[in-house]
């Protein structure tokens, strides 16, 4: 429900180079180390060309507001605001980054960029959109994985061939729900279209895997040699064969070890009854009698099959070493392998820069899942290699490349405008300043539960359903919402949690640019419409949470309660002169510190981080 | 206030320009309108379920002939039932005769709309990729069969802009039996920002979800609240003129506060005169619903909503649409007699305020039906023959195109895709559909994907 945005803000894509001839794009190149480099060093060494240099330290509240945000999504509670404000040297933020990554809110933040990545929900969407009652095991791998730091090469193996990996270990199938949380029909595909819609499913799997893991747009292969980037029909059939004899498993998870995988036909037209019990589905291999010779199919038709093809890695990139095997269902092991090799400087590129953007709000490549030749150069190719070698040289662990990031300078800086730093770099490329940006909706709705107290902090198991207005849920039929008249503790709980229903997303999260999981999602869009303030002003949650975050804050200060529900809601100490505006404007008729609790949930400083 | 708010605010919500203007990146879209706009908004009415082309608008007396016998153009894996669609003929129950100064044949359901005949311009020759719903009508919303891509209203937006400050750009008007299946996927935005989505209006009462003050919230209090959230708002933006985004968020308050004022007026009928409702069909109980959303489309294209889609149908099962699987005669005997009269007073009405010349108004559903017999008295799904039909600005009036084979099972001369449907919808609106593109993964994405041609012959 929108009306036409006012602002679009999108990282600014700057125009691609095509000065790549096959093999010389700087992407492709190995991963290059600068003796004594720093990401303080490199950005600063950018700045003093320019004459620019970065600002000083922001102030002990926005400093901290920034890292809990960023790193838990979650603001910090006063009492740590108070503790910071009294001691924030650089040994006493340091053990707070240490503290901060080590809670389980940094997987539940960090998991969700992973999810948007790999286009999670828990139902079908298309035509039916049918409930998925496992799809939360995914999820919940996915926040444990990042809660455990686990090494990103055992991530990438896990997720794209689990199943063969580890086929004693339960989470190594659940993992492979990377490849099988996308869109499916399923339950509703005419006879005519079955084949395209297998190759469509496959097409998923193979996009998604090479966008999110090595950057590059493999996909657009898939009718004829691409035009900018160096791929061939050719590349795409042969990755796509190292996929084309998998098909879904069920697996029960009622034992002591995962039960053997019951395989469903591809060929089957109504999908395969997923029992409810304790299980996941995941991705299995056909057995051999079952398996086929993948072919090139000219212009991407299913009807006019061509050449033969072997599994294999796209041509361009061959120079990175692979020991692939042509047999399935190891050539998956064997992509697996290749992608998470220590020598693959796009796996290492493409995920040094998506933490880069999680912290600063942009990539230093704009174009965060496309590193290939269409996409954006890197403002600063050093730092990016720097970043990446930090992450593969730390057994791929993401941790020290966060804590290092935020133990730079570049991300502690005050994030204040200078006019003439501004006038020489007015995009902020060189990082003159810490760049402020609206929060994600997950952030501004669990932002909200923290600020009135009534987060419930449960972790993990099947999604909740919080309360969208009635007359909307005839929106979708299927697999319908249930109506829900009070909010409870159940309901509030992080918005990581909340049931992605696909069809019918909850709507204070889609206006507010959760992204639809329709396909994988590398950069939210950051729109601001007069429907998403309509929904802040006048959503029941909004205006219900503002009334415990009041009682909150005449039990936490019951002489100063306005005080308080600005401490709680901005994250900051506010000042005498915004202070005083709040005693005018409770002063005003009707006017209780529920509405100013609206107020607060609806102000800038609260849905930006700067 | 500010000279850059002020000005911000005057290229707010006016196309192309206006965006470019605040210097705030938008996905390359290119200049708009391409050439002169025929019309400047489009009024969808969506039959959900697949009208019968040989039982509405395409007439087949080779059927009666071929009655019961198994027809040659059959073949069994067209079929999306292939285990009950038999391959016999099954003539329509239904007498057709011809209409107006065009001679145009109508069938006996539609004793109001036939009376309009001189304005249609009946496509005979529509042919779609998919015989399924869910798919189908993710074509006919977004051109293509998979989710994911945006919608025909969130092209036209984020093409056009928006002419209304009040109200959003791309209305969806639900069928009180609920969605269609795909649910809200139906006027996705897709890839483009949330603001392009479509928005349904509830028919009655306050039309848009969050637009009434929350309950206890008095005017006067909802009021203070905005000004206080605008103060502390530009206390935030003055201290970083850089960042306008932190004025855009000044200016959407202003905008939520107007719309909460003048949205609810749209779905107030009572300054509507008694005949206009009695036209539309408002005081019988089997025209009242559509009859109330064909109104309220007229509102809405007054009021400058680009784009309104009304579904007629929803999703209880396929007897709540003209999904005519089991009982063709029951089920287009009722979904004919729920849309006729409130459709021929649209185009009257439209006329009659000189809107029409200004709105092209589109027919059809995300398929036809087959020719040939399902279980004892339905039809199944065809994609491969159907009719739709165009009235409105820029548009032939009164004339038949395309045809379909002689038992109307498959498009065989002019035949026109929705890609092409799509070409020239988009024409007609001032855009080139090969110009109207939006970025997204490294690639320029257009809602006619790499197909479509503008179908000339009917353009005026």
């Amino acid at each position: 429900m929108n009306l036409l945005p006012l602002v679009m803000r999108a990282t600014v894509a700057l125009l691609p180079t095509s000065s790549a001839d096959e093999g010389g794009h700087w992407a492709f190149q190995p991963l290059r180390a600068e003796s004594g480099s720093s990401i303080d060093r490199l950005v600063t060494r950018d700045l003093s060309t320019h004459r620019l240099s970065t600002a000083p330290r922001a102030a002990p509240d926005r400093l901290l507001r920034r890292v809990h945000l960023l790193l838990t999504g979650l603001p910090p509670s006063p009492a740590e605001l108070s503790t910071f404000r009294a001691d924030s040297s650089p040994e006493r933020y340091a053990a707070v980054v240490d503290d901060l990554l080590a809670r389980p809110g940094f997987g539940e933040r960090w998991a969700r960029h992973w999810l948007d990545l790999a286009r999670y929900a828990d139902t079908s969407g298309l035509h039916q959109d049918t409930h998925r009652p496992h799809a939360w095991r995914y999820r919940d791998y996915v926040i444990a994985s990042f809660n455990q730091d686990k090494p990103y090469g055992r991530f990438i193996r896990e997720q794209i061939a689990g199943d063969l990996l580890a086929p004693r270990d339960a989470n190594s199938w659940i993992a492979t729900g990377f490849c099988r949380t996308g869109p499916s029909n399923e339950a509703n595909i005419g006879a005519a279209e079955l084949k395209a819609y297998r190759l469509d499913q496959l097409d998923g799997i193979l996009s998604t895997v090479s966008s999110v893991f090595l950057g590059q747009t493999i996909g657009c292969a898939r009718c004829h040699d691409h035009k900018t980037d160096p791929f061939t029909a050719g590349d795409y059939y042969s990755l796509l064969s190292v996929f084309n004899n998998t098909a879904d498993a069920f697996v029960s998870l009622e034992g002591e070890a995962p039960g053997a995988p019951k395989l469903f036909s591809p060929k089957a037209r109504k999908a395969p009854k997923i029992p409810t019990g304790s299980g996941i589905r995941a991705l299995g291999t056909l057995p051999e009698s079952q398996r086929k010779v993948t072919r090139i199919l000219e212009r991407g038709d299913v009807n006019s099959p061509g050449e033969a093809v072997v599994a294999g890695v796209p041509v361009v990139l061959r120079g990175i070493p692979a020991k692939f095997s042509r047999t399935e269902p190891s050539a998956r092991l064997a992509l697996a392998d290749w992608i998470a090799s220590t020598e693959n400087p796009l796996t290492w590129r493409v995920m040094a820069n998506r933490v880069w953007q999680h912290l600063f709000g942009r990539g230093l490549v704009g174009t965060p899942s496309n590193l290939g030749v269409s996409g954006s150069p890197p403002t600063h190719p050093a730092l990016l290699d720097h970043l990446a070698i930090v992450l593969r040289d730390s057994d791929g662990r993401i941790k020290p490349l966060i804590r290092e990031i935020c133990l730079s300078h570049a991300f502690q800086q005050d994030s204040a405008y200078r006019k003439s730093a501004h006038a020489s770099d007015p995009a902020n490329h060189l990082y003159w300043r810490f760049p402020k940006h609206r929060l994600e909706a997950e952030v501004i709705r669990d932002s909200i539960l923290s600020s009135s107290g009534k987060l419930n902090r449960k972790m993990g198991g099947s999604g909740i359903k919080p309360r969208i207005p009635s007359e909307i849920i005839t929106q979708s039929m299927r697999n319908q919402w249930p109506r829900v008249k009070t909010e409870t503790a159940t309901h509030w709980r992080r918005s990581v949690y909340i049931y992605l229903k696909r069809q019918l997303p909850m709507p204070l999260m889609e206006l507010l640019d959760a992204p639809d999981s329709s396909e994988s999602c590398a950069l939210r869009f950051e729109s601001t419409t007069p429907t998403q303030a309509l929904a802040l002003l006048n959503d029941a949650f909004v205006n219900e949470q503002a009334g415990h975050a009041v009682e909150r804050a005449r039990r936490e200060k019951p002489d100063a309660p306005a005080q308080r529900l600005m401490e709680l809601t901005w994250a900051r100490a506010p000042s005498a002169a915004e202070l005083a505006k709040a005693r005018a404007f409770l002063e005003k008729p009707e006017i209780t510190l529920v509405d100013l609790g609206v107020v607060l949930f609806n102000s800038s400083p609260f849905v930006y981080v700067d | 206030m500010w000279t850059s708010r002020r000005r911000f605010l005057q290229s707010a919500g006016v196309g192309f320009g206006s965006l470019a203007l605040t210097d705030l990146l938008v996905a390359d879209g290119g200049p708009a309108p391409h050439h002169p706009a025929r019309v400047d908004s489009v009024i969808f009415l969506f039959m959900y379920g697949g009208p019968s082309q040989v039982d509405t608008f395409d007439p087949k007396p080779a059927l009666n002939e071929w009655a019961g016998k198994t027809i040659p153009a059959y073949r069994k894996e067209d079929s999306f039932f292939t285990n009950e669609t038999k391959p016999t003929a099954f003539p329509s129950p239904y007498s057709f005769q011809q209409y107006g100064q065009s001679g145009m044949w109508i069938s006996e359901k539609y004793p109001h709309l036939s009376k309009h005949a001189d304005k249609l311009c009946v496509i005979r020759g529509m042919h779609a990729d998919s015989n399924n719903h869910g798919p189908a009508l993710t074509q006919m919303n977004s051109g293509f069969i998979l989710q994911g891509h945006p919608s025909m209203g969130s092209w036209l937006n984020y093409g056009l802009g928006t002419a209304t400050r009040n109200l959003p750009g791309y209305v969806v008007l639900l069928d009180k039996r609920g969605a269609p299946v795909n649910g809200n996927l139906n006027w996705s935005n897709g890839f483009m920002p949330a603001a392009y989505q479509g928005v349904p209006f509830r028919p009655t009462g306050v039309p848009i979800v969050n637009l009434a003050n929350p309950d206890g919230v008095s005017d006067s209090q909802q009021r203070a609240r905005l000004e206080m959230i605008r103060e502390f708002n530009e206390d935030y933006a003055r201290a970083d003129p850089a960042e306008s985004a932190l004025e855009a968020r000044i200016a959407s308050y202003e905008l939520a506060a107007r719309m909460q004022t003048n949205a609810p007026e749209v779905t107030d009928l009572s300054s509507e005169p008694a005949f206009i409702k009695q036209a539309y069909g408002l005081e019988q109980d089997t025209t009242a619903d559509f009859g109330r959303n064909c109104l309220l489309a007229r509102r809405l294209v007054e009021r400058g909503v680009r784009m309104v889609q009304l579904y007629s149908g929803g999703n209880r099962g396929p007897e709540e649409a003209w999904d005519a699987h089991k009982k063709l005669v029951e089920n287009h005997d009722r979904q004919c007699a729920q849309t006729d009269q409130p459709i021929a007073a649209l185009l009257q009405d439209l006329e009659q305020r000189g809107l029409l010349d200004r709105t092209l108004v589109v027919w059809g559903g995300e398929f036809g039906r087959m020719p040939t017999q399902q279980g004892s008295a339905g039809r199944d799904h065809n994609p491969f023959g159907f009719t739709m039909w165009l009235a409105g600005g820029g548009v032939r009036p009164g004339i038949t195109y395309g045809e379909t084979d002689e038992f109307g099972y498959r498009a065989v001369k002019d035949k026109v895709h929705v890609h092409d449907l799509h070409a020239t919808i988009l024409h007609l609106l001032g855009i080139d559909h090969e110009q109207l593109t939006f970025r997204h993964k490294s690639r320029n994405f257009r809602l006619t994907d790499v197909y479509g041609e503008v179908v000339k012959e009917i353009i005026s």
